[in-house]
């Protein structure tokens, strides 16, 4: 059952703060995390807790300042074709189709057309969105803008796939759907999976394991191993509710 | 309290429902009302109308007898369709120059620091002017020929097109500029694959303001010196008291500005269906 | 089954079309005086415009709607909602908010200061009296609302969503709230949510409704002493009950 775990992510030291009304306010301060390959690592916090920029310096959108990032032992400054990443605010581009939208990272890399066609495809197949490759992103629901965006962030080929917090502004039940649809296209695509959200059961029900962050300034409080709890999980396990409710206790509130 | 069945469903309302239902016929009546008020104004200032003698305001019937008249009876060998199609043919050279010259001009400053920083204020000066004040100086230099016309009118509606280009390349949404720098765009391609096609409405906003502001310099070049165009006509009927010449050339004015105005909006909407409001 | 004289609140087949959309259908049912009734669906099936009907800011096709045995009337009957977007007026403070509607009816004076007191106490906002809702967090503010919905003892308090999407510590927070608000008070209360955990939690009783054209598909009642425990053999039977019956994934 123990495989041996390669770590492909691995952060040390990351601090990052802001200028605000001059003021600077630390958001993040000193983070270290290893990152296993192929595993889906939840990253969980209140609200406002810095874990969007966390995530934005691992991705290069915000300039890393103090601390290191090592991908598969070799150092990264910004941002990397491995690395990709799921918006929270969607930022789908609306004068782009589903289909265009899906291939935009394709076509940045100078695929031509037939490939990026099929690829692109591949992709609007498997978070099961056929069908809709001509609609534009307005004409769609928010759990189907989600999955547009995810499959375009796989069919860039990341090694590693950041989610930030992407099911964030959807009702609960199609929160539930999208689940398990993330999970499902992550056995299909094993890929390795950051995952960032503020909803503990969500966490609970996605993770292999959880990231406990603080909150602001972010920091790492504790990381919880949840090989233990098999999958498909069932959120009414008494084991799954133990734990919620002992990362629950551990959670700082955001009141 | 159920009404009787009429229908497929009886359809009680609320009284708030009904207070909707009857503004929205209040919206559709009060421009019809308005308009009717306005021929009402026209028929009542035009009371004292004397033709043989000039005097007074016109009639609306003797603003089109004029108009019909201009028909059978051209005007420097023009109809009046034709009279608008020259004023036409002017805005469309000098916007057919704004658009290209000045979409890339809005885009280089919108986009890129140092030209925006060397341009803007020679630009804003520039701006400043207004267009009618260009007229003495380019009728001095090139005289009151078809180019100086022009050439007033893209001085009067280049603007327009540049402020707005260059306010859409200069406020891109950081979102999708992320979505860039995440998938690792060149900036090149940021800038042709994401910052210029989300300002299309900008840019679009840019069209529309240009061909109204070219519309209503064409005339007033057209007023001091011209042999055609609706402008000319207007002042022909100042110069020879002919005011019903003048009203039927405002009313062509205003016809054609309207149409130019929905037809900018229609191509807008046709090649930028994302900015339709969805529901 | 309690008599009609009881009952606050009744609802007789209450069915709603918006020109050929078939939104509800004949939905009939009673509501006890301080009764806590959560009302849960799928997604889409209808239940803001059921909101709206009973807010009369519909009126349905066919169908009725009675308080204290009379026709519900906006006029006569008081009515507060409270929806899932903070509705704090910012400028004014948390004090000057928590009397709005109570001023707006005209209440005495007295009567006024007596039920702020007694708010602020519940909510623990002494300290926050005068602040401005954009100095506080989003929850705080939407408790300032929940507050002042209370304050005004309506005959019948509607909220939908007030939780929507805040993480489980919080939730937990506010639903002890407002239960204890509830209890305080005694106001009838219908509680609208997606969340069936949540609904578990709070209710006395919950409405399943079904997908569009909404009908009731079920009355569940939740006999569980308070505080409930959400890992209770009971509550999970239960919640696993309400969801079996709504799912549509």
């Amino acid at each position: 059952m123990d495989k041996k775990k390669q770590v492909i992510l691995s952060l040390r030291n990351i601090s990052h703060s802001f200028i605000v009304k001059n003021e600077v306010k630390a958001a993040v301060s000193d983070v270290s995390l290893d990152v296993y390959d192929n595993e889906f690592l939840v990253v969980l916090g209140p609200g406002h807790s810095g874990k969007t920029v966390l995530m934005n310096v691992i991705a290069g959108i915000e300039k890393l300042v103090e601390g290191k990032i090592y991908l598969r032992g070799e150092e990264i400054h910004g941002s990397n074709r491995s690395i990709g990443m799921v918006f929270q605010s969607l930022n789908l581009m609306p004068w782009r189709t589903v289909m265009q939208n899906v291939e935009f990272g394709l076509e940045l890399a100078g695929l031509d057309k037939k490939q990026r066609r099929l690829i692109a495809q591949k992709h609007i197949d498997l978070v099961r969105l056929s069908g809709f490759e001509s609609a534009y992103p307005h004409e769609l629901s928010g759990g189907m803008k989600q999955r547009v965006g995810i499959a375009r962030a796989y069919a860039n080929n990341p090694e590693i796939l950041i989610m930030d917090e992407p099911f964030g502004a959807l009702d609960a039940q199609t929160r539930y759907a999208m689940e398990e649809e993330v999970l499902r296209i992550w056995k299909e695509e094993k890929r390795t999976v950051i995952f960032v959200t503020n909803n503990i059961e969500e966490a609970v029900y996605l993770a292999d394991r959880i990231v406990l962050l603080s909150n602001c300034p972010a920091r790492v409080k504790h990381i919880y191993d949840l090989s233990s709890l098999g999958r498909p999980r069932n959120m009414m396990d008494p084991e799954f509710l133990r734990i919620r409710t002992e990362i629950s206790q551990n959670t700082d509130l955001a009141l | 309290m159920e009404k009787g069945m009429s229908g497929k469903h009886a359809i009680q309302l609320s009284q708030a429902e009904i207070r909707e239902q009857r503004l929205n016929l209040l919206y559709k009546i009060l421009p019809i009302l308005s308009v009717l008020l306005l021929i009402g104004l026209w028929l009542y200032a035009s009371r004292g109308y004397n033709p043989k003698v000039g005097s007074g305001f016109p009639t609306p019937a003797a603003v089109w007898d004029r108009t019909v008249r201009l028909f059978t009876a051209p005007v420097k060998k023009r109809s009046l369709i034709m009279h608008a199609l020259v004023s036409l043919r002017r805005i469309g050279i000098a916007l057919a120059f704004d658009w290209t010259f000045g979409i890339v001009f809005g885009i280089i400053i919108g986009w890129y620091a140092k030209p925006r920083a060397f341009f803007s204020p020679m630009f804003d000066a520039f701006r400043a002017v207004p267009p009618l004040a260009w007229i003495p100086l380019i009728t001095l230099w090139f005289g009151i020929g078809e180019f100086p016309k022009i050439l007033i009118v893209i001085f009067g509606s280049l603007a327009s097109i540049v402020v707005n280009v260059k306010a859409g390349l200069s406020t891109v949404d950081r979102m999708y500029l992320d979505v860039g720098t995440v998938f690792n765009a060149s900036p090149m391609q940021t800038l042709i694959k994401i910052a210029i096609p989300s300002s299309l409405d900008a840019i679009f906003a840019g069209v529309r303001t240009s061909t109204s502001a070219a519309w209503m310099v064409v005339l007033a070049a057209e007023m001091l010196g011209a042999d055609a165009g609706v402008g000319f006509l207007i002042s022909r009927g100042m110069d020879s008291i002919d005011m019903p010449l003048v009203l039927t050339g405002m009313i062509a004015i205003g016809i054609v500005g309207a149409i130019l105005a929905i037809l900018t909006q229609l191509v807008e909407r046709l090649i930028c269906p994302w900015t339709r409001k969805s529901k | 089954m309690t008599m009609s004289g009881e009952h606050k609140v009744k609802v007789e087949n209450l069915t709603k079309y918006f020109d050929d959309l078939h939104v509800l259908d004949d939905v009939s049912f009673n509501i006890r005086k301080g009764e806590f009734l959560c009302v849960v669906g799928p997604t889409g099936c209808g239940k803001t415009t059921f909101l709206n009907l009973l807010t009369r800011i519909y009126m349905p096709t066919r169908g009725q709607l009675y308080i204290d045995g009379e026709p519900a009337d906006p006029k006569k009957h008081n009515l507060s909602v409270v929806f899932q977007e903070p509705s704090a007026m910012p400028w004014l403070t948390v004090d000057k908010n928590l009397r709005f509607g109570m001023e707006i009816k005209n209440l005495p004076k007295e009567e006024i200061e007596r039920r702020i007191e007694n708010m602020i106490g519940l909510l623990g906002l002494e300290q926050f009296r005068e602040r401005y809702p954009h100095q506080l967090s989003a929850s705080t503010a939407q408790r300032i609302i929940i507050g002042r919905a209370f304050a005004m003892q309506p005959d019948l308090l509607l909220m939908d969503e007030p939780y929507g999407q805040m993480d489980i510590k919080l939730r937990f927070y506010l639903e002890d709230e407002v239960i204890r608000l509830w209890k305080e008070m005694g106001t009838t209360v219908v509680f609208i949510t997606h969340n069936i955990e949540e609904a578990v939690y709070l209710a006395e009783r919950i409405l399943i409704l079904t997908n569009k054209p909404a009908r009731i598909r079920e009355e569940v009642t939740v006999d569980l002493p308070r505080p409930r425990d959400v890992s209770d053999p009971e509550f999970i039977k239960i919640r696993n009950h309400v969801t079996e019956q709504i799912k549509w994934w």
